[in-house]
């Protein structure tokens, strides 16, 4: 039990990011002066916005206890869908629920292949992803499409301000928010964590399993596509590879916050989210090139990976002084 | 001669639970030893002690007179004690041979060793030579029948020639009676080649039909050991040896019994193919059924279809008068009925969750509104049910894992009242629970019958007679009607008789 | 429920019943006569690759000619040096996808150490150490440690592909020729690649460690029940820690064939082996098998994708046509073998 004197579990490890975050932060700080200038944490936040959606979608995997290696194909789909819905001058709203309608039905895809024939999530999403990204190509055989970008308003999922945000934070922050809600504060999110934490006794509470692994897959399809909207508002051109690049940083990012807060959560996510990009920010800002920020991001995956492992955290809990607890009565 | 094995004064203690309490065991070479007892006698601990999975906390184990120390399954292996699980590990597309020489393929150990199959051959051959089993060896275990898997595990155990001791830890449980027939032909060939068998079951009927001697534990003693022929001789009383009078104020006074409302449940003629048929019972609001059953006599699965866990394929189910047939758990939760699992660790609970997870999460509508969780309710009625319960410590943050058995059979038993059912299906509610949180699970039991229809379903034929207002006997997937005293119970549970 | 137990009269040749033993073991292809459904799984993948090789034949002479086979097999002989350890992984139930961008640091390795000066056979030998390097790193983390294999495989290729990246500064490196290496890589043993033909060597050789010895053997069954191999004294863990051991420094073996090829390191070289490797594992999976990944349906599924691209490339299908019909491959492939393996054994699953 909390004892009044001691701080919570969860206290501590906010704290514990909390440290970490100012660690990085004081170290770029004093290796490029700018570091936590107005301007660069703009582009902080920007960074983030698309790696921290990406990263939100894979959460529901997570949770639910499945792999997801699709979205980033399903990415570059969806973002081949919006530009070639704006090329042919159809309006940006629709445009964009053209993308995320695609990313939700590869999601669905994999949702059913998974929950519903029960093919194994790794191979079958890596097929999906394959296949998403050779429809891609559809559109304008493999060529990056701009057409029409500038006047279609879609560059305002970059450029503009909401209530004194940059457009891209604002989105992020609205999905967090939503996502938060989703997973932590209705009936919903308890039945994704029943469903990842024990299967059958989720089924046996009534629980619709299937159901929810599915719609764990859509909700990654979904929001890897949101991602990709605002890249392509940022780089104004859709191409064909535009997804690859968001695979390994959203992983990392859900097993870092994972690792820092114990479990998989929109928060462990945001703030996985958060120090991957300020660190990754940084080395761009002290113009280390992609490949060595690259290579940290593997190795901080590696770290996280066995920091969240279970036999991990049981040895370090061997390592606290045992409170008095009743040992568990073998039957 | 000393005996072959001489086990002494073997104490053994989970945390507050005293498994065995100063054990005596004698085994002679050749005997085929069973070891007889209800759940929680003690005998799995004693053959897990001898086969090196626990350490005893005290006591002495001789092997020809000689003290052993039996540490871990590999040292028992080296003396002589081979052990067969209730469920050995297998590999399912490899062939009977193959996985008795699994480890052992090869001219030299290793993991680049060629395979030679003409050496397992001969090895097998001689193996069946010293045990004349009638088996074909050719088939993946997969595909073989249950009876043959034994047989494969049992080879298995004994392909080292230096074993003397063989523990069966119930291997019939699964078995037809055809394939008893073979598994027992077995046994006695094994004793005719001078290995001692020490064998565990729940099954009395079969026990005389292959054992020569019996040790019959209660409450973590040996209360009694004998031969067949002293058995036979003295007219000796196993169920009366095995029960004791324990029962008694473990089980709250039964109230009167409802008549002429209608059944809030009901089976007509309820099957699944391979596992129950013809199941007809009513239960109504204000009674405990009880169904008693062994293991493998179709109980579990009978107590799932009722849930929607399984889905049955024969006969009718009704529940408050209309037909149903739940496509899964969820259906029969919302038409009211409610299980609690046998495994509670794997189909009740979820373990790393809380107190407050655990109790709503079966009921999730009453949990929040509009969609959004009732934080501060959801607590308060966790803690008041938690109260009701009597789950000791109280500490709702706490996961599900950190409580001891009996602790999360209450919790199990809150999330069922946060579920306000019609009908509550108890599945062996008391298995690796300890004698004080069992009353308290009882007198839970018997309260809830006051509003709704509780079925208990259990191996132990005590619980079933000593809880339930009308008792039901299942063997072998059949119900039999019982007299409505316990032995009358135990005979028709245990050897199908309607006694 | 109740299958009657089979007596020796039913098995084997008459014996007196229980002193003779046993009917003779044979090889693990035997069992019960096949279904139909079932032949057509385990064979199918033969007859793909025979019609289509025909039909592409056919419709494009040629595909047929022997420079086209000559390059389908040069280039098919490096994804099997590439492959074979992915497969025994696979086939233990664990993955791997770390392997591509092992190999592709390896042209790296070799092309960085050749352009400054270094000699073939020190460059490949510091190539193969470190994919040997990467093996023991993820064998250490997955089979020592037990982290899950795809998360690390993923954090570990990426790390591959950054040190890639990084020795070519972000561009790959061109070599002014290709040393010995090269001369061996475009050698010819009649119409046939010497390539080919050392690649078909190492299979065998792999074919009989998997069909003949205990590895194999072991493989297979950690598969199924790695608590059955560690009960009965085998050594899982250190099965696995090797299997990832090879499949690294085979995977770096590839990448130093790879660049005697291309006369070049190529960091990004990597991700079109991606797909292919898994699905050309995956897929032939299902010849021989019923859906365990072993040798010669690697390397039926590696000739099927080589095959594919060629006679597509000469049809003119585009890139992307291909990807999906591969990506429909994989996924109808693994959903034939699941649903075969299902309905071939009596699973008792609840609804």
């Amino acid at each position: 039990m909390t004892s009044p004197f001691r701080p919570g579990p969860r206290l501590l490890r906010v704290l514990a990011f909390l440290v970490l975050l100012a660690l990085v932060a004081g170290t770029f700080q004093l290796l490029v002066p700018g570091y936590l200038g107005a301007e660069h944490l703009h582009a902080l936040l920007r960074h983030m916005a698309v790696q921290g959606l990406a990263a939100l979608g894979l959460t529901f995997v997570i949770v639910v206890r499945q792999f997801d290696l699709s979205f980033p194909g399903v990415a570059s789909l969806g973002a081949m869908t919006l530009g070639w819905l704006i090329a042919g001058e159809h309006d940006v709203s629709t445009a964009v629920a053209g993308s995320l309608a695609v990313g939700f039905a590869c999601g669905l895809v994999n949702g059913v292949a998974v929950a519903g024939f029960r093919l194994p999530d790794i191979v079958a999403t890596i097929a999906t992803g394959g296949v998403a990204v050779g429809l891609s190509y559809l559109y304008s055989n493999g060529t990056s499409i701009s057409d029409n970008f500038f006047g279609s308003g879609i560059l305002d999922f970059n450029d503009a301000r909401v209530a004194g945000l940059d457009m891209p934070a604002a989105v992020l922050l609205a999905a967090a928010a939503a996502a938060a809600l989703l997973l932590h504060g209705t009936r919903f999110g308890r039945a994704f964590y029943a469903t990842g934490e024990n299967r059958v006794s989720a089924r046996f509470s009534g629980v619709r399993v299937r159901l929810y692994v599915a719609a764990a897959f859509a909700l990654s399809g979904t929001l890897a596509c949101l991602a990709t909207t605002l890249l392509v508002a940022s780089s104004g051109a859709s191409n064909v590879t535009v997804g690859n690049q968001l695979l390994m940083p959203a992983y990392a990012a859900v097993y870092l916050g994972a690792a820092l807060f114990g479990r998989a959560s929109v928060a462990a996510t945001l703030a996985g989210t958060l120090l991957m990009s300020a660190m990754l920010d940084g080395f761009t800002l002290m113009a280390v090139p992609y490949y060595y920020s690259d290579a940290i991001v593997s190795l901080v995956l590696v770290g996280a990976i066995a920091l969240f492992d279970p036999r991990t955290l049981a040895a370090a809990a061997r390592l606290r002084i045992p409170a008095a607890r009743p040992r568990e009565v073998l039957p | 001669m000393p005996p072959l094995l001489r086990m002494t004064g073997i104490e053994k203690r989970f945390g507050p639970v005293t498994a065995l309490d100063g054990v005596d065991f004698t085994l002679e070479a050749g005997q085929i030893h069973a070891l007889l007892g209800v759940n929680g006698a003690g005998k799995s601990t004693l053959v897990k002690i001898l086969s090196g999975v626990y350490t005893a906390d005290a006591g002495e184990i001789l092997l020809d007179g000689a003290p052993v120390a039996l540490g871990s399954p590999r040292a028992a292996m080296a003396a002589g004690v081979a052990a067969v699980q209730q469920h050995p590990e297998l590999v399912p597309d490899l062939s009977g041979v193959e996985n008795i020489f699994l480890g052992h393929e090869g001219r030299r150990p290793g993991l680049f060793a060629r395979i030679d199959r003409t050496a397992m051959q001969a090895a097998a051959e001689r193996l069946l030579a010293r045990f004349p089993v009638e088996i074909d060896l050719d088939r993946p275990v997969g595909e073989m029948p249950a009876v043959d898997r034994e047989i494969v595990a049992v080879l298995h155990a004994l392909r080292a020639e230096h074993t003397r001791i063989l523990i069966l830890d119930e291997p019939t449980s699964t078995l037809t009676e055809r394939e008893k027939a073979s598994l027992f032909a077995m046994m006695r060939a094994l004793r005719a080649a001078g290995i001692a068998i020490v064998y565990i079951t729940h099954r009395l009927e079969e026990v005389f039909e292959v054992a020569d001697s019996f040790t019959v534990f209660r409450g973590g003693r040996n209360v009694a050991s004998f031969t067949a022929a002293e058995a036979e001789a003295r007219g000796v009383s196993i169920p009366e040896l095995m029960l004791a009078e324990k029962a008694g104020e473990l089980f709250p006074p039964r109230d009167g019994r409802p008549e002429g409302e209608a059944p809030v449940l009901a089976a007509e003629n309820l099957g699944l193919a391979g596992c129950f048929s013809g199941g007809s019972f009513a239960l109504r609001r204000g009674e405990i059924l009880g169904i008693f059953g062994l293991v493998g006599s179709g109980v579990d699965e009978l107590s799932k279809a009722l849930f929607g866990a399984l889905r049955h394929d024969e006969g009718r189910l009704l529940v408050k008068g209309r037909e149903r047939r739940f496509s899964g758990p969820h259906e029969a939760l919302r038409a009211g009925v409610f299980l609690v699992p046998g495994d509670r660790r794997t189909e009740g609970l979820t373990l790393t969750e809380d107190v407050v997870f655990n109790t709503t999460v079966a009921n999730l509508g009453r949990a929040s509104a509009l969609g959004l969780l009732r934080f501060g309710r959801n607590r308060r009625e966790a803690a008041r049910l938690a109260r009701e319960t009597g789950l000791h410590p109280p500490a709702l943050d706490r996961p599900a894992s950190a409580f001891s058995g009996g602790n999360q059979q209450k919790i199990v038993i809150a999330k069922g009242l946060f579920r306000d059912a019609d009908v509550y299906i108890f599945t062996e509610p008391t298995v690796g629970v300890d004698i004080g949180a069992r009353a308290k699970i009882y007198g839970l039991m018997r309260a809830l019958s006051r509003r709704a229809g509780v079925i208990v379903v259990s191996s132990d034929c005590d619980e079933v007679h000593g809880l339930a207002d009308r008792t039901l006997a299942l063997y072998k997937g059949r119900p039999v009607t019982a007299a409505p005293n316990r032995d009358g119970l135990l005979a028709a549970g245990i050897m199908g008789r309607a006694a | 429920m109740s299958a009657p137990v089979r007596g020796p009269a039913l098995g084997a040749p008459a014996r007196d019943a229980g002193a003779s033993g046993v009917a003779p073991v044979l090889p693990a292809a035997r069992r019960t006569a096949p279904a139909p459904g079932r032949l057509l799984v385990r064979y199918g993948l033969f007859l793909l690759l025979a019609a289509l090789a025909l039909g592409f034949a056919v419709l494009r002479p040629s595909f047929a000619s022997a420079g086209n086979v000559a390059d389908m097999l040069r280039s098919g002989g490096i994804s099997a040096v590439m492959l074979l350890g992915l497969t025994f992984i696979v086939a233990a139930g664990e993955i791997d996808v770390s392997f591509m961008s092992v190999a592709a640091l390896s042209t790296m390795v070799v092309a960085g150490l050749v352009s400054s000066g270094a000699g073939w056979g020190l460059a490949a030998a510091a190539a193969l150490g470190t994919g040997l390097l990467f093996g023991l790193a993820n064998g250490g983390l997955v089979a020592l440690l037990g982290l899950p294999a795809l998360v690390t495989t993923i954090a570990t290729g990426g790390f591959a592909g950054s040190v890639a990246a990084a020795i070519g500064k972000g561009t790959s490196i061109p070599l002014a020729g290709s040393g010995v290496l090269g001369t061996v890589v475009r050698a010819e043993v009649g119409p046939v690649p010497a390539l080919a033909v050392a690649a078909a060597a190492l299979y065998a050789a792999a074919w009989w460690l998997q069909d003949r010895t205990t590895f194999g053997h072991y493989v297979y069954a950690m598969e199924q029940n790695r608590r059955a191999l560690v009960e009965a004294g085998v050594p899982a863990t250190r099965l696995l820690f090797i299997l990832y051991a090879l499949s690294g420094t085979l995977s770096a073996g590839a990448g130093v064939l790879l660049a005697a090829d291309l006369s070049s390191g190529q960091p990004y070289v990597g991700a079109s082996y991606f797909i292919d490797g898994l699905t050309a594992v995956l897929l032939g999976g299902m010849a021989l098998k019923m859906g365990k990944p072993n040798v010669i349906g690697t390397a039926v599924g590696i000739l099927l994708l080589a095959v594919l691209l060629s006679g597509a490339a000469l049809l003119g299908w585009t890139d992307w046509q291909r990807q999906i019909v591969r990506g429909a491959l994989l996924i109808g492939g693994v959903a034939a073998v699941v649903w075969t393996r299902r309905s071939g054994r009596a699973v008792h699953e609840s609804v």
